[in-house]
């Protein structure tokens, strides 16, 4: 199960000591061969993303990957990220913004990020993301 | 193509997709921590070359495109 902190106007390196001051976690991080990053000895897991004024974190006990968008509509990268199915169910910049921060979760659950391509996530057959509006922002999150 | 007249065009097209100053970008720029590239200006930027120099950039090749001198060597290898 995920914690998630949504913090104004911090960097995610402020957000990050902060969280793993309060939670008082000692731990040095490793990298994978992406970049992401994780703890070297905690059995936690966490992941971090920024748009506009927010930055979030996820902490989990399980892998987890996080992304935070202002809503926005970017109609040149909708063929290069979605299925032909997801096409038809973007109406607009909210559909549009809810897709794509489902795919970067999911990607960075994965470790991977862009490089695994994101019309590889196919958002209508992957259950489990969690979709949170705050203001002008869409959260998702995905744990497993 | 000429080195040059890719580095123009590339610092071009980034300054037009990001709404930045072209002033503002050389070839060392690192996309991420100097121009504040998010991963949906990353992905429309990559769009964007593919449409304008007519190429390929795989989802795979993205990782390496860290700085503009690197979108630079790209375009130069590949166009």
């Amino acid at each position: 199960m995920y914690k998630l902190y949504i913090e104004k106007d911090v960097t995610t390196k402020e957000l990050f000591y902060k969280v793993i001051n309060d939670l008082g976690i000692k731990d040095s991080l490793i990298y994978n061969e992406y970049g992401k990053p994780y703890f070297e000895n905690s059995n936690l897991f966490f992941n971090m993303s920024s748009s506009g004024c927010y930055t979030v974190l996820a902490i989990s006990n399980k892998e987890v990957g996080v992304d935070i968008e202002r809503i926005t509509m970017n109609d040149s990268v909708i063929d290069r990220i979605c299925t032909d199915e997801e096409k038809k169910i973007i109406k607009n910049a909210d559909d549009f913004t809810i897709m794509w921060t489902k795919k970067e979760s999911y990607v960075k659950w994965l470790g991977i990020g862009l490089s695994y391509g994101l019309k590889n996530v196919d958002t209508l057959k992957i259950k489990g993301f969690k979709v949170i509006k705050k203001d002008d922002y869409y959260i998702s999150v995905y744990e497993n | 193509m000429r080195k040059e007249e890719i580095k123009k065009e590339v610092i071009s097209l980034i300054a037009d997709t990001l709404e930045i100053e072209k002033e503002n970008i050389n070839e060392k720029s690192n996309l991420v921590s100097d121009l504040d590239v998010e991963s949906l200006d990353l992905v429309g930027l990559v769009v964007a070359f593919e449409d304008k120099y007519n190429v390929e950039i795989p989802d795979s090749e993205i990782k390496n495109l860290q700085t503009v001198e690197d979108i630079i060597s790209f375009i130069e290898k590949n166009v």
